[in-house]
């Protein structure tokens, strides 16, 4: 279980005269058993809710949990480090290590084992989201479903406790979306963790959703 | 001498380019990652070499590191040596010239560095430290090593901060541009012309190599 209650300041504000600031302010909770949808028009906090629980940004005040470990909390000084907060992100430009193989960036996160033992996990996962003919590909050498793919599994080879997506499927042309919507679909009923995943399509969040939270200018609507 | 000469540049060279190269990263590192009070000074500081006429480098290393130095004293009477009229202290003054181009690189570099990878190696369990070291640094290897090559032709081509700390003194600490001003100075225009040679032709190598490691585009 994810749980977040917390308030952050955000200056959106674009030039002179033109200032948007708001309080990010949303409390709710995300469940193991399936994926929670954080949709909302652009600069409505989505992003920025993501960055909160992964430790990227620190909120104003509040508190933000996973299962029983504590990831932040105003009252008790606590911010844990984003290293220490096992948090899976797919960016929404994947953000795949550009030097590194398929395999490679798979093998990157995952903790605890050596060299070897790590790249044979990475295979275990490149056969898991059927891509092993990508193992020894460079990020530039694959299509956007293809690196989308490798994104997902690169952020759960690294056994994360909660899984934060930021509109994974934005750069994905419409065939392919269907498919790779049911593959996110069907990494969140292996993993049995909380996924995040934030869209502002409405066709994805409902096909995906357990559980819909709409946002608009920093609050649950 | 022609060969003495070459001989000597080459030496400090490659421990002034060595030093640059360790000293740079770190302080391009320090500059592109860190908020800290006074760094936009500390920048202004290391890259004054660049502006300021070599001369008078040369002097304010002569008052840091010469026998009666803030830093020097102490070091001649600790272990009663000296930076003055060594070829360690053209090093010294290699070193700080080719310094700023160094860091200038560097920084530039690193900072073009996608934000977004640095965060993704942090929430796969990554310390900062090793996120430079494998994230950041091949994505910004090309930046470095141009600065690199660049920091190395103008450490071959210092002149006047040498002269102020070093001398020149023929096989001792007398480089290849030093050599071409005593060259020309005593009418030995023969050996002035090789010398010359020498330093454009590696001088134009150096550019060339820049331009084509920067112009390379390795990750589309």
């Amino acid at each position: 279980m994810l749980e977040i209650n917390v308030k952050k300041r955000l200056s959106n504000g674009s030039g002179v005269g033109r200032t948007n600031d708001f309080t990010l302010d949303i409390e709710f909770a995300a469940a193991p058993d399936g994926i929670t949808i954080l949709s909302g028009a652009s600069g409505s906090g989505k992003t920025t809710t993501l960055r909160l629980v992964a430790g990227i940004l620190a909120p104003d005040e509040g508190a933000v949990s996973v299962a029983s470990t504590v990831y932040f909390d105003s009252r008790r000084r606590i911010n844990l480090p984003i290293q220490q907060r096992r948090v899976g992100f797919v960016f929404q430009d994947y953000a795949l290590f550009p030097h590194l193989t398929a395999a490679e960036n798979i093998a990157y996160g995952i903790k605890n084992a050596d060299k070897k033992t790590r790249l044979a996990r990475a295979r275990e996962m490149l056969s898991l989201f059927r891509i092993e003919p990508l193992g020894a590909r460079l990020p530039r050498e694959m299509s956007g479903g293809e690196q989308q793919r490798v994104a997902l599994a690169r952020a759960l080879a690294s056994d994360p406790k909660v899984l934060l997506l930021d509109e994974p499927l934005s750069a994905v042309d419409l065939e392919l979306r269907a498919k790779l919507l049911d593959e996110i679909a069907a990494a969140q009923q292996r993993a049995k963790i909380p996924f995040l995943y934030v869209t502002h399509n409405e066709a994805e969040a409902e096909r995906l959703g357990t559980r819909h939270i709409a946002l608009r200018a920093g609050r649950i609507v | 001498m022609i060969w003495e000469s070459f001989k000597l540049s080459l030496l400090v060279v490659t421990f002034a380019t060595a030093i640059v190269g360790v000293l740079g990263l770190a302080f391009a590192f320090l500059l592109a990652k860190r908020d800290f009070w006074g760094k936009e000074l500390l920048d202004a500081c290391l890259t004054m070499p660049l502006v300021l006429p070599p001369t008078v480098t040369g002097y304010y290393l002569i008052v840091l590191l010469g026998r009666r130095g803030l830093i020097g004293e102490f070091l001649y009477e600790t272990i009663g040596w000296t930076f003055v009229f060594t070829w360690q202290g053209a090093v010294i003054a290699a070193v700080v010239v080719a310094l700023p181009l160094m860091i200038k690189a560097a920084r530039a570099s690193i900072e073009s560095v996608n934000p977004d990878y640095e965060t993704a190696s942090y929430t796969l369990g990554k310390s900062e430290l090793e996120t430079f070291f494998r994230i950041t640094l091949p994505l910004a290897r090309r930046g470095i090593i141009a600065g690199l090559v660049l920091s190395f032709a103008r450490a071959l081509g210092e002149f006047g901060a040498t002269l102020m700390i070093a001398g020149n003194i023929p096989g001792r600490t007398q480089t290849m541009p030093l050599a071409i001003y005593e060259a020309v100075a005593s009418g030995d225009d023969r050996r002035a012309q090789i010398l010359a040679l020498i330093l454009t032709a590696i001088s134009i190598l150096a550019v060339y190599l820049t331009n084509k490691i920067s112009r390379s585009n390795v990750y589309g």
